[in-house]
């Protein structure tokens, strides 16, 4: 997902929230029969108050204050981007740095709750050069959770992606155990027989992992202080909920738009995973 | 003294030290000896007020007038209207003040950081070629545009220097910090691993299931 | 031979690898990355690994340092065309405004840099600073320098939105207004009807709710009617003499006429086959919502930079198009998309008293139409249908109906008409579709409808409706207006058919000049896009009139 570019970081200014001005109109009554412009128009106050909401949004200020500190002299603002006219006897795709991935089920909480991740941002976390050099933290508290439920987004025991997915979970289970002291954690996700029969007496191996078969449903809190309540339907159809500290979803990859619309435009398939 | 030469961190050690007001009376615009100092001035005060707003103290404590030296009975009815505002406001960190004392005496104390900070010196700084020239890439700034600069300074630096402030005198957890400060620890968790990722803070030892994060002295250039 | 050149696009590990194979294979390559660096090091998902196997990707400065592999970082693919068996590409390679050779990592920038944003590179999780590294294992500084906020790219013509909004909240109402008409000449009407998709994007709606932008423009220029000051349009010193000519008064036809005669061009005429200005400004929009005298008011302000318009002249009857382009060094085509689809249902073309949106709007705004009685069905859910509904509703028909055969969730039309048109008392039906137009002695008497439920979605992504057997019915009318959609007209070209059309009947442009493929001939506006919204008309013009004067200066 590409967070930079959809605009600037979100800062707790005081004067949110603000209503927006709503446009005066004339009533029902004053327009049957006749083609009266319905909108009056903000008076010159509102408008004013209404512009003051503008969030000026701008990355870099072009202060300069960089450049000031700067002691080797590496910065400089007159670099110009340059435009270059290439020719190529082949293109070949692929998904960049975009992770572009399908929305995951509104039930599992993401973008809700702090403490419920994406696949792709706990592999951040636990990379060495990531935020919290490797430690997993729950990004609520910052405290090392006691249990991180890692669950599977969307997809049947027959998807052709869930291998790789469920792959990506155990290693970064594996992972999150090795550098972060005390973490137990549970992997729930439908099973192929197949992975099954090719992985599942591997995985039982792991210390400190728990590998659960089932369907997760929602992912929620009652009260703020209250640690998250995952839910799932086992493999007896049978409605279970744990308690995690953490939750990671393991997400389905996307192709980014402008990957799409480069596709289009030569006439290939996008790239997939 | 060019009223362009105020120090904003000095006002903000003065009303820690306990003043109540402080009006500062420059001279015309144009009439400057220095050509820009009065405008200098009346930027720095702007941005001063506005943080002060933030952190609550009521903003009227500080103002920006101007009269020329010949202009005696100018002179006087300012400083009255002046005195009669401060006299209605009261004591600082009474009614008149969003946040009381003794709690107002430490939010000075983070304002004073604030404006004692280089981020928000250079940035006062840059009102008039902003507003007027444009900044580094020829982009002119509306006053509006200029203000939302600096009150994202403000209210992010507040913070900011707020959680320093705190690990100033020992290492602290995010919880412990979220503990003595009235910000979310969601955000304290976001600005320690920035703080860390700049080279401010580093973490010291995990205790329980908490790390607790101290400050790296900085070498004073 | 030649060595093979290869572009490989995406700097994550698989590109990474893609183009090491074929640096190895004794290819060039030039691998271009959108973001400014090469990606991270990751976690395998092919098999299980111990941990101390994660993030090992030796491939990534292999790569780096191959002789055969070009790295464009911070890139983007603007363009990519196949001609002649090879794949020509336009990329932008963005400045990272960083000399990273002399760059010694102190981090000193990092730390009085004032703005904080969300880090990329690290999803979201932490901050980086404007100035900042993307990857730390490159540690290659960059500063992230935005061409425009979100809205301003949301824009079809790229308004300064910050700008302008910026001088509304310092009071200074006609400097906004100023700078809104650098890239826009009808601010007051697109003000009034803009669909507004900066304000889907604005970031502000993370916190609250979007900013009014569209208002905000419109309430400048009432501002300045207000203050009764009448502008004039600038036009640039140097003139030129070619001689230009617009087909279509629309939104399209006027901003190219207007930016044309910006930039100095003398010899500009407007043919439009109706006797007003504005196009479907004029003859769809309904003065409800766009008060006609408001319009003529910005057309006028248009034509006094020295544009005639020629009304009731419609090219391929009073004039034909052929020597339209005889008699002219370009010509703009703007016509719009004037014709409203057909039902395509038994009944529809036996009755008077079934007229398509199109005719019935059009003459309403004419005055050929002032009145109606009974009970008026529009088909559709678009703006149109919902315009049609509301202009009924005000003509004195006693009911309106309108028949919609998804639900309100898949209307394309926006949501505050429809609640508008609610409100006023249109009786909206929705999952309805017609199958027959009944009459009765050469008048229409009603529709015969089936009811539909939701399928599966369709390519569009909306539920696709399915008729429910048997459960076909009758609602009585006097008058029907279909209004499901509009095509171009392109009857006016008679016999110069060489044009390369798409599958919708519109005409393909070059995405960067608006230029048909005959020479000096350019194209905007629905007549290009199909069936749009006013702001993208305009943009189109713009477009156009860009495209005519490179075309004009490098004869
Ligand atoms: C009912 C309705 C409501 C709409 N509401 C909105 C809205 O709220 N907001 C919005 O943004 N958009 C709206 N639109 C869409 C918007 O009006 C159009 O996208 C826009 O007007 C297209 O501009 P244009 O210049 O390409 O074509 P048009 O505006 O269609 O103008 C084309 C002009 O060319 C003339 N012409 C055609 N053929 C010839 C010829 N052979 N010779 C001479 N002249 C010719 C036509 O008479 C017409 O005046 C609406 C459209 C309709 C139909
Ligand atoms: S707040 Fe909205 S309108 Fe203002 S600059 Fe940001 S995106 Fe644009």
């Amino acid at each position: 997902m590409v967070y930079e570019k959809q605009g600037r970081y979100i800062i707790p200014f005081d004067d949110v929230p603000a209503d927006r001005a709503p446009m005066p109109e004339i009533s029902v009554d004053e327009r049957r029969n006749n083609f009266v412009e319905i909108e009056t128009g903000f008076p010159e106050e509102t408008a004013i108050r209404e512009a003051k909401r503008c969030l000026s949004c701008r990355r870099c200020l072009g202060c300069a204050l960089c450049w000031a500190e700067c002691k080797p002299e590496a910065i400089d603002f007159s670099l110009p981007d340059e435009t270059l006219e290439l020719a190529f006897d082949e293109v070949v795709l692929t998904c960049g740095q975009d992770n572009a991935f399908c929305d995951p089920d509104p039930e599992l909480g993401f973008g809700r709750y702090a403490d419920v991740l994406t696949d792709l941002q706990f592999e951040r976390m636990l990379s060495p050069t990531g935020p919290t050099d490797g430690l997993a933290l729950s990004p609520l508290d910052g405290r090392i959770p006691a249990h991180v439920a890692i669950v599977q987004d969307g997809r049947s025991a027959e998807d052709p992606g869930l291998p790789a997915s469920l792959i990506l979970g155990v290693n970064m289970a594996q992972l999150c155990s090795a550098q972060t002291r005390d973490v137990k954690v549970t992997l729930i996700s439908p099973l192929s027989d197949e992975f099954k029969a090719r992985y599942e007496s591997q995985i039982r191996q792991i210390t400190g992992l728990t590998l659960i078969e089932g369907t997760p449903l929602s992912v929620g809190r009652e009260n703020d202080s209250d640690p998250l309540n995952v839910a799932y339907t086992s493999r007896s159809d049978e409605k279970v909920t744990i308690a995690a500290d953490l939750v990671v979803i393991l997400t389905r990859p996307d192709t980014a738009a402008y990957l799409r619309d480069l596709a289009r435009q030569l006439d290939t398939a996008p790239p997939a995973f | 003294m060019c009223t362009g030469r105020l120090d904003p961190a000095i006002v903000a050690k003065a009303f820690k030290k306990g003043l109540d007001g402080l009006l500062v009376v420059g001279c015309y615009f144009g009439d400057c000896h220095y050509i820009s100092g009065n405008y200098q001035a009346q930027a720095k005060i702007e941005m001063t007020r506005r943080l002060f707003e933030h952190i609550g103290v009521n903003p009227q404590r500080l103002a920006f007038k101007q009269c020329s030296s010949g202009e005696a009975a100018v002179f006087v009815e300012i400083v009255n209207t002046f005195d009669a505002t401060i006299r209605e406001l009261g004591p600082l960190g009474g009614d008149g003040d969003a946040v009381r004392n003794p709690a107002l005496s430490e939010k000075l104390a983070t304002a004073e950081a604030v404006l004692a900070g280089e981020k928000m010196r250079w940035v006062i700084g840059k009102k008039t070629p902003f507003t007027t020239s444009g900044n580094m890439y020829g982009e002119i700034f509306t006053e509006h545009e200029f203000n939302r600069a600096i009150d994202m300074i403000i209210v992010e630096e507040t913070e900011v220097q707020e959680i320093l402030g705190q690990l100033r005198q020992k290492a602290l957890s995010v919880a412990e910090l979220a503990g003595s400060l009235a910000i979310p620890p969601a955000r304290i968790f976001r600005y320690v691993t920035a703080l860390k990722r700049k080279g401010f803070v580093a973490l010291e030892g995990i205790s329980g299931r908490s790390p607790k994060y101290k400050l790296i002295s900085q070498e004073v250039s | 031979m030649e060595t093979k050149e290869v572009l490989v696009v995406g700097g994550g590990p698989e590109g990474v690898r893609a183009a090491l194979e074929k640096a190895q294979a004794g290819v060039r390559v030039t691998l271009v990355e959108r973001f400014p660096a090469l990606g991270a090091a990751r976690i395998p998902r092919d098999r299980i690994v111990a941990p101390d196997a994660c993030f090992v990707n030796p491939e990534l400065e292999e790569a780096r340092v191959h002789p055969n592999i070009r790295i464009l970082a911070y890139s983007e693919i603007q363009k990519v065309r196949r001609e002649n068996g090879k794949i020509q590409t336009r990329i932008l390679k963005r400045s990272l405004r960083v000399d990273n050779d002399k760059c010694t990592d102190c981090k000193a920038c990092i730390q009085v840099c004032p703005v904080n944003m969300l880090d990329d590179f690290d999803e979201g999780l932490g901050f980086r600073t404007a100035v900042d590294y993307f990857n730390p294992q490159t540690a290659e500084f960059n500063i992230f320098k935005e061409d425009m906020p979100v809205c301003q790219q949301a824009c079809p013509v790229h308004l300064d939105i910050r700008g302008y909004v910026g001088r509304i909240a310092d009071g200074r109402h006609l400097e906004s207004l100023a700078l809104i008409r650098e890239r826009l000449p009808i601010p007051g009407s697109i003000g009034r009807i803009c669909p507004h998709p900066c304000e889907s994007a604005c970031n502000r709606q993370y916190l609250d709710a979007p900013i009014s932008i569209c208002f905000l423009k419109r309430f400048v220029a009432d501002v300045e009617i207000a203050r009764e000051i009448t502008p004039a349009y600038k036009t640039a010193s140097q003139k030129f003499p070619e001689k230009i000519a617009i087909i279509g008064a629309g939104p399209a036809g006027l901003t190219c006429a207007h930016d044309l005669a910006r930039l100095g061009y003398e010899n500009i005429t407007i043919y439009e086959s109706l006797p007003v200005p504005g196009g479907y400004l004029w003859v769809g929009i309904p003065e409800y919502r766009l008060p006609k005298k408001l319009l003529q008011r910005e057309v006028d302000l248009i034509c006094e930079m020295g544009i005639e318009i020629r009304y009731n002249t419609r090219i391929g009857e009073d004039i034909s198009f052929e020597e339209l382009q005889k008699s002219n060094d370009a010509v703009f085509i703007g016509a719009g998309c004037h014709r409203g689809l057909k039902l395509r249902i038994p009944g529809e073309d036996d009755f008077e008293g079934v007229v398509d949106c199109v005719t019935f709007l059009r003459e309403q705004a004419l005055g050929t139409r002032k009145s109606g009685t009974g009970k008026l069905i529009v088909i559709g859910g678009g703006n149109a249908a919902i315009d049609s509904a509301r202009v009924g509703w005000r003509m004195g028909f006693d009911e309106v109906y309108l028949v919609y055969r998804r639900t309100r969730r898949e209307m394309p039309a926006n949501s505050w008409e429809v609640d508008a048109a609610e409100h006023e008392g249109v009786v909206l039906q929705y999952l309805a579709a017609p199958v027959e137009i009944l009459g009765k002695n050469g008048a229409v008497s009603g529709v015969k409808c089936i009811q539909m439920k939701l399928g599966k979605p369709d390519a569009s992504g909306r539920r696709r409706p399915i008729p429910v057997k048997g459960s076909e019915y009758v609602i009585d009318a006097q008058t029907v207006v279909p209004a499901i959609s509009q095509t171009a007209n392109l009857e006016f070209l008679g016999k110069s058919t060489e044009f390369r059309l798409t599958r919708w009947n519109t005409f393909e442009v070059d995405p960067d000049t608006g230029a048909t493929n005959i020479e000096g001939v350019f194209a905007g506006g629905d007549v290009v896009s199909g069936p749009d919204i006013a702001i993208r008309a305009v943009a189109g013009g713009k477009r156009g009139a860009a495209g005519i004067h490179t075309y004009l200066r490098s004869r």
